[in-house]
């Protein structure tokens, strides 16, 4: 094995931290299974990841690369890694993830870990995702990561239910999995037979055209499939929320994201080029994957199944920034690439701590309540004041508000986008695509705030609904540590948004091959840039609302303390019914949009007989979702009956199977004649 | 930054800050006076919501036993973000008085992120109406937003920058010519979404005293004392900022390009007749067009997308 960082600086520190991260992960996966020691392994967990963290944290800020291979049996070398600053942008989003979902299960007991070993060896095999630079490393580290988060979601409780959750899971993965090897091997026979990406970048300015565009479509369908990108979405949904919520946390803080990392490693650093089409079609995916990810969350009233949903839309934001880079790139305007892929990068990053912060609240809540069902929550505040305030933080990032870091990083998705409608070195065409994509990406912002402000207030504020909600408790130290370490985070990542961004922008150059700097038309920026081009200065905006808001909080203290009154309801006693439930609270956007989500209405009134009183209401709302309910299962339908005509033929009578023959040789000779 | 810039925007945002503090509240009391003419009324008088907000400031407080500290302390949100948009929008110069500090994005952003503060605390009473509200709000502003966003970038895109100083210094720079199909489309897009934002008929009615029509009254139900004068305050602020925004990035026309007093004075001027005019029209409608079902309004709106997005097509697509 030989282990070589390609500078001085940091150079003894790189292989400690990635060493040493190795090894908590397969010592906490040991500890996991030994009886004794299993209290230890979320510990050394919490370990690794803090170790994968610094790792990305010292690529990022030195510009270092990180290099390792071994294993050479077979005349290459399997396990070839190569870290750098893409890989470490990536290392600090699942470092910040894996942290803190670990953390949040220190000192459970543990028949409430039922994972195991495999959780684990889940984050290990993403570190190797991350770096993994040969065909054969890279396919093992993916496929050992998609068998082991197939059983995170299906071997812990294999019910019905999520048994076939895990079984679309598997299915889909593996097709996703079979496209990229069909695609590496494309690039395996283009590049004279070698399997290091290093070797496929050399060779791919004298590929074939139609070898690389069909080498690069099938390695997006299978990227796209694992970001989980509409329309290769169906598997998110089921598999995220059936997970324990820890494991949750990573699948959509990280896991996806292994999916957009493959991507802009594939297409943008070892292709270094793609055909407009693409960068359109991704552009596409994106704004298609935003909107309706949104606004399917909105319909969900599963909180799990909701932030699931939520995990489609921010796979779209960040594919609208990496469609509009790869479109730019096309187009030669490379500086205006790079501030788009900044943006992806950034909002990767950022995702990865929201989502996780939301996953571990909506794991609280769970664990307080038993619940899952926002209907039957409420005023959980009360109880659980510090979940509160971090999954409140956590949903004002998501919903993109300054100062806190979404706003950051979709600001510079815009500004890739406007960048892109007022270039001229784009096509007219494209460039209409571009502002069709700031429509797409304006409704989503919007709509993501009614589906957070729904989600939040409709869990934590209010009245109890139902006796659990009313005697929740508030969760574990560890889990509460967690939460407002996440929610201090999303505030750090949006004041500090200015230097963030030029690390990532240094990182899209290389990812770019030594690119331009990203367009000085528009940035992040730490205090003020006067001179006309678009700004957003994070620190000064967020110190100067800071201030404003502090001052009036003191300014309007009244000197009297408020009089405690019931809430107004016309003259009666407040009661929890008379609330919004989530249902009722989407009801105007579930009617608006009511084209795309064709919802079904049913009540159904049983009166007392002889009289107008009823005896009881049954009310069932539900929507279509039109991918699975009106193409996937019309043609699961389709297929099953094509197969029953199949067995139709094959009655398994060998005289049957003789008469065919016999009629198959006529015909032969008929038409031979 | 040198000392005497730091002097000139210093100077520049408290004019600005004085300036729309003390005229937002003017504003809504001309929109209720055309208003009330309309109607054959004499309407209250000009200093009316002064009046009331000093009122709010000093009545004994009543919050609901069911509410905590989110309605307690979101009135102070949304009037900060309201007060930090003010700044960040140019009035009687072109720049902005932070001149570099944000864009037209940081303005709607400022704008969601007092949405959503307003929209969480209305559900915290646990009120029927405060749901109402809310789920209202924010569903009507997810109609609005797209218009309203292409609108701006379409006007951003024309001039090469989405700073809104930089937007206005370009309109100035083409005088009438600015004035051609595509931006006359985006400016007609915005006007609907000023209505929808501002919360006027056909949208909503901002006199109602009916709980089941409100929608921006509605989430302000259970607020009381200094909480309801921030609320109101915040909301005749929004009106002003979106008339400013509005004004910089369609008709820029009169504001001040060099930083002398005349000039200044001038754009003052200019620019608090431009907002009694956006008043009056808005008064106008008010009187004159009933509030629309909600289930019309995806057609209305939509038609402020629609017309921002051909205005935008007709930019990049027929250069």
């Amino acid at each position: 094995m030989i282990v070589a960082p390609d500078s001085a600086v940091g150079a003894g520190l790189l292989p400690a931290c990635w060493i040493a991260a190795t090894l908590s992960f397969l010592l906490a996966a040991a500890t996991a299974v030994t009886p004794r020691a299993r209290d230890l392994s979320p510990v050394l967990s919490t370990a690794g990841a803090v170790l994968a963290l610094a790792l990305g944290g010292v690529l990022l800020a030195t510009g270092a690369t990180l290099s390792a291979s071994g294993g050479n049996t077979l005349g290459f070398a399997p396990f070839a890694v190569r870290y750098d600053g893409l890989s470490g942008v990536f290392l600090v989003a699942f470092g910040l993830s894996a942290a803190a979902a670990s953390l949040s299960v220190v000192g459970q007991p543990s028949r409430s870990r039922p994972e195991g070993a495999a959780y684990p060896l889940f984050l290990g095999s993403i570190v190797f995702v991350l770096g993994a630079s040969s065909a054969f490393a890279f396919l093992f580290a993916w496929e050992s990561m998609a068998l082991l988060s197939a059983f995170l979601v299906v071997g812990l409780r294999p019910t019905r239910a999520v048994v076939s959750a895990g079984n679309v899971y598997l299915a889909m993965t593996h097709v996703a999995t079979a496209a990229i090897v069909v695609g590496f091997a494309l690039l395996v026979a283009g590049s004279g037979g070698q399997l290091d990406f290093a070797a496929w970048h050399a060779a791919a300015p004298t590929l074939a055209p139609v070898t690389r565009d069909a080498a690069l479509v099938l390695v997006a369908v299978g990227f796209l499939t694992k970001a989980g990108a509409m329309p290769f979405h169906v598997w998110l949904p089921k598999a995220h929320p059936v997970a324990p919520s820890h494991v949750s946390a990573v699948m959509s803080g990280v896991m996806i994201k292994t999916g957009i990392y493959g991507l802009i490693r594939l297409v943008v650093d070892v292709v270094g080029g793609s055909p407009e089409w693409l960068g359109l079609l991704i552009l596409g995916v994106g704004a298609v994957s935003a909107v309706m990810g949104v606004l399917y969350a909105l319909m969900q009233h599963d909180i799990k199944r909701l932030l699931a949903f939520h995990s489609i839309e921010n796979v779209g934001i960040i594919l609208i920034g990496l469609g509009s880079a790869l479109l730019l790139q096309t187009y030669g305007a490379t500086e205006l690439a790079a501030l788009a892929l900044t943006a992806a990068l950034f909002h990767s990053v950022n995702h990865a701590a929201f989502k996780t912060l939301l996953f571990l609240g909506a794991g609280a809540v769970v664990n307080a309540t038993g619940l899952h069902d926002l209907n039957h929550l409420g005023g959980l505040g009360r109880k659980m004041p510090a979940t509160m305030l971090a999954f409140g933080v956590g949903a004002a990032a998501i919903s993109g508000l300054p100062p806190l870091n979404g706003f950051a990083s979709e600001w510079l998705t815009f500004q890739g986008l406007l960048g892109a409608t007022g270039s001229g070195l784009v096509t007219p065409l494209a460039r209409f695509a571009a502002a069709g994509a700031i429509g797409a990406l304006a409704i989503t912002s919007a709509l993501a705030v009614a589906c957070f402000v729904k989600a939040t207030g409709i869990t934590f504020l209010g009245l109890p609904c139902s006796a659990a909600a009313a005697n929740a408790h508030e969760t574990a130290r560890p889990a509460r540590l967690a939460m407002v370490i996440l929610a201090a985070i999303c505030a750090a990542l949006g004041f500090a948004a200015g230097p963030v961004s030029s690390a990532l922008a240094a990182v899209s150059r290389e990812a770019f091959h030594d690119g331009p700097p990203p367009a000085a038309i528009a940035a992040v920026t730490a205090g003020p840039r006067p001179g006309g081009a678009a700004t957003y200065a994070a620190l000064a905006v967020g110190a100067l609302l800071a201030a404003v808001v502090g001052i009036l909080v003191l300014a309007s203290r009244s000197r009297a303390r408020a009089r405690l009154v019931d809430t107004w309801t016309c003259g009666i006693a407040p009661r929890p019914e008379f609330q919004y439930t989530a249902t009722s609270y989407a009801k105007p956007i579930r009617l608006f949009f009511r084209r795309v989500l064709v919802p079904e209405r049913e009540v159904h009134v049983d009166y007392h007989p002889g009289t107008a009183f009823p005896s009881s209401i049954r009310y069932r709302s539900e929507i279509t979702l039109l991918l699975e309910d009106r193409v996937l299962r019309p043609a699961h339908g389709l297929s099953l009956r094509a197969a029953d005509l199949a067995r139709k033929l094959q009655g398994g009578a060998i005289q049957l199977y003789i008469a065919y023959s016999v009629v198959a040789v006529l015909v032969l000779l008929l038409w031979a004649r | 930054m040198n000392a005497s810039d730091a002097a000139t925007t210093a100077a520049l945002a408290g004019l600005q800050l004085a300036t729309f503090l003390l005229f937002a509240p003017f504003l809504t009391a001309t929109i209720r006076r055309t208003k009330a003419r309309l109607q054959s009324r004499r309407g209250p008088g000009l200093l009316q919501p002064y009046r009331d907000l000093a009122k709010w400031w000093q009545k004994l407080p009543l919050e609901s036993n069911a509410a905590g500290p989110v309605a307690r302390y979101a009135p102070a949100f949304v009037l900060g973000a309201m007060l930090t948009a003010v700044l960040l929008v140019p009035w009687e110069t072109s720049r902005t008085p932070l001149s570099g500090w944000g864009d037209l994005l940081v303005v709607v952003g400022l704008f969601a992120a007092a949405r959503f503060a307003l929209a969480l605390a209305a559900l915290d009473a646990g009120s029927a109406f405060g749901g109402m509200g809310s789920s209202r709000d924010v569903a009507i502003s997810a109609l609005a937003e797209p218009g309203l966003v292409l609108a701006l970038a379409g006007a951003a895109t024309a001039a090469g920058s989405s700073d809104l100083g930089a937007i206005g210094a370009f309109g100035m720079r083409q005088g009438v010519g600015l004035l051609g199909p595509a931006h006359l489309l985006a400016a007609a897009a915005f006007a609907i979404v000023v209505v929808a934002e501002t919360g006027h008929h056909p949208v909503d009615n901002p006199d109602t005293h009916l709980e089941l029509t409100m929608i921006h009254e509605g989430m302000l139900l259970e607020a009381s004392g200094r909480s309801l004068a921030a609320l109101v305050l915040a909301s005749e602020l929004k009106l002003a900022v979106i008339a400013a925004v509005f004004s910089a990035a369609f008709f820029p026309f009169g504001a001040a390009t060099e930083l002398a007093p005349g000039p200044i004075a001038f754009g003052l001027l200019v620019g608090l007749g431009k907002m009694l005019v956006i008043a009056q029209v808005l008064a106008l409608l008010d009187a004159s067009i009933a509030k629309a079902r909600i289930l019309t309004l995806p057609d209305l709106l939509g038609l402020a997308s629609l017309l921002a997005l051909a205005g935008f097509g007709m930019q990049v697509l027929l250069p």
